[in-house]
């Protein structure tokens, strides 16, 4: 169970994250989308206790109730891969060239389980059964050069499984492979997240992909969280100027061909020059004048759901009077 | 895999080839008498035309040259005109002085510059890091000779720590390891301060990667890392590097054997330069071409063993 409440990474230019907060208990499954430069990843890497060196991190951060925000390293790697694992988008860089696969997931069950070498090869091989590994009993001879990338991907997930964690974060796992390969990952994900009671991290920049993988979902911008809610609720009926756009700019069968793609005008800005109030302000095009100035606080849209949007305020305010 | 490692062979044996041509062909250009150097200024014409004609010196060259490889090859380098004993007793009796030099040599310079290379890499941007590549700096910038000088003069003379310089023979192993204990480190110090630059900038770009980021993130502490999964990975460059220096090594111990009088091949090398020797010269150039090019061969090899994707890409 990992509760993240009020959390802000600050650098010396400006604040890279502000107030996020989120929980995942054992076997739900959270996803995270925005576009780069909107600090998931960042995100991700806080909740490993990874955050680069020269940021400033506050908030809290509770891992099974014991406070992890401000904690040394010797602390963060007690909890990494034994209660908190995370796999990473580049499945082709991401394992060391010159072991075997075999040996990298057999690592940690040996240096951190205390497993004898041979409990470690067999441990290493029903982990890679488990994670869909063709052939398996070759492959953990092999090195990663002679492996495919959605088999580097399974062996990656195989590493983050070996210690049995609670949380497994995915940061954009399946970015760079292609279509039907990332397909049969994310449904790889649902199923050790539902067989393993084990809470799912989702992160991405692919609707698509999110859709299909998580429960609820986060929708981030600039270092905030500008929605949440349920996934399916949130992709049907955004409240979000920029959810709305997101979705708007996703191609789909009844649109293709027949106009052009809609997109956000823009990219992120960098922080030093994001806006102080909404975040999105700038790149809105429902923009009020108070945007950029003054922060939207959260507004309740569905149970468990919530948008931090000016225009929603308004509205929720003029329904009340 | 096997055509890699047979190209290779081939390629070491023609290098050989090539050093012998050379070096021959050197020793046979350059001016002095072989025969005026045995027999003196006072010798008859006559007895040096005879002297000549019994060391094969009036034959053609080409005959000469073959003469002396397939000698070579039997382990026979003719017979030394100053010492007027066999080339190879003389190589024989003073190799394992030169090895045992060379050996420790290469053992402290790859140890030191591996932990200062990986320390001051571990500690990039920080004093540690500073004070290592400050500390290197300073030994690229030493000549050997001087190094030398300056540890006789401090362990050897003011603290009487070591024996300044001569060797007692491995009969009293206590001794001789004493005897090489600042001959090594005057080699070592020089040849690591390279190396341990070499080591510091690879393992930089190693801890750049991705699954050094892995690593983390599976709960590895940073030692671990850096030791076990970003220094197999700098290997490459560095060996490479170890080859280059194993030249500059043995050229060393010419150096540092003078210096510190110690009866090896680099003595005797400088000995027989000094007494117009040349068939002495001749086979010690020749033998320390050989264990340059052997280095560099099994540097070659090294390659495809420390990285599985060489093995493929090279067949």
């Amino acid at each position: 169970m990992i509760e993240v409440e009020g959390l802000s990474i600050t650098s010396a230019s400006g604040p890279i994250l502000r107030d996020v907060g989120l929980h995942v208990a054992p076997g739900e499954r959270l996803g995270v989308v925005g576009e780069s430069g909107s600090g998931k990843t960042l995100l991700a890497m806080s909740l490993m206790g990874m955050v680069p060196d020269g940021l400033h991190v506050t908030g809290s951060i509770r891992v099974d109730g014991a406070e992890m925000a401000g904690a040394g390293e010797a602390a963060w790697r007690r909890l990494r891969a034994r209660r908190v694992a995370m796999i990473f988008q580049e499945p082709m860089s991401a394992l060391n060239p010159l072991r075997r696969v075999g040996d990298t997931v057999a690592e940690p069950l040996i240096r951190h389980l205390g497993l004898s070498p041979r409990a470690a090869r067999d441990k290493a091989l029903a982990l890679f059964d488990e994670t869909g590994i063709l052939d398996p009993e070759r492959r953990l001879s092999q090195y990663p050069h002679q492996l495919s990338g959605g088999q580097r991907q399974r062996v990656l997930i195989a590493l983050a499984l070996a210690c049995d964690p609670e949380l497994l974060i995915a940061d954009e796992p399946t970015t760079a492979l292609d279509a039907n390969v990332a397909l049969r990952i994310t449904r790889l994900l649902v199923r050790l997240a539902r067989e393993r009671q084990m809470g799912l991290l989702f992160i991405s920049h692919d609707l698509a992909a999110v859709s299909r993988t998580t429960e609820r979902l986060m929708v981030m911008y600039g270092g905030d969280v500008v929605e949440t809610g349920a996934t399916a609720e949130l992709l049907r009926a955004p409240a979000h100027p920029y959810t709305a756009g997101l979705l708007s700019a996703r191609p789909s069968l009844a649109t293709h061909g027949k106009r052009r793609l809609p997109t956000i005008p823009g990219s992120v800005p960098p922080p030093q020059d994001l806006p102080r109030g909404c975040r999105f302000s700038g790149r809105c095009d429902q923009e009020i004048a108070r945007c950029a100035e003054q922060r939207p606080n959260p507004v309740t849209t569905a149970p468990d759901s919530w948008a931090a949007c000016h225009l929603l305020q308004a509205r929720s305010k003029g329904a009340g009077s | 895999m096997s055509y890699f490692i047979a190209r290779r062979v081939a390629g070491f044996l023609l290098t050989l080839w090539a050093v012998s041509v050379v070096v021959f062909a050197v020793m046979n250009v350059l001016p002095g008498d072989p025969a005026l150097t045995i027999l003196g200024i006072d010798s008859t014409e006559e007895a040096r035309a005879a002297l000549r004609a019994r060391l094969g010196l009036d034959q053609p060259v080409v005959l000469r040259y073959l003469d002396w490889v397939m000698g070579a090859l039997r382990g026979d380098f003719g017979q030394s005109y100053s010492f007027g004993v066999p080339v190879s007793d003389l190589i024989a009796e003073r190799l394992p002085l030169t090895f045992s030099l060379a050996l420790s040599g290469m053992v402290v310079t790859v140890l030191l510059a591996l932990v200062l290379g990986v320390t001051a890499a571990a500690r990039h941007g920080r004093p540690g890091d500073w004070g290592i590549m400050l500390l290197s700096q300073m030994g690229i910038a030493i000549p050997a000779f001087w190094l030398s000088m300056l540890l006789v003069l401090l362990f050897a003379v003011k603290l009487r720590w070591l024996p300044p310089g001569g060797f007692p023979g491995w009969g009293d192993p206590v001794a001789a390891l004493r005897a090489l204990v600042l001959p090594t480190a005057a080699l070592a110090l020089v040849q690591s301060a390279v190396l341990a630059r070499v080591t510091r900038s690879a393992a930089l770009e190693v801890m750049r990667l991705d699954f050094v980021r892995t690593a983390r993130a599976t709960g590895f502490g940073s030692r671990h890392i850096l030791w076990r999964h970003v220094l197999p990975n700098a290997l490459v460059p560095i060996v490479t590097i170890v080859g280059l220096q194993f030249a500059g090594l043995v050229t060393g111990t010419i150096v540092i054997e003078n210096v510190f009088y110690l009866p090896g091949l680099g003595r005797l090398l400088f000995q027989s330069i000094a007494n117009r020797d040349l068939i002495t010269v001749q086979a010690l150039v020749m033998f320390f071409a050989a264990l340059v090019v052997t280095a560099n061969f099994l540097v070659d090899i090294a390659y495809v063993i420390i990285d599985p994707r060489l093995r493929e890409a090279r067949g």
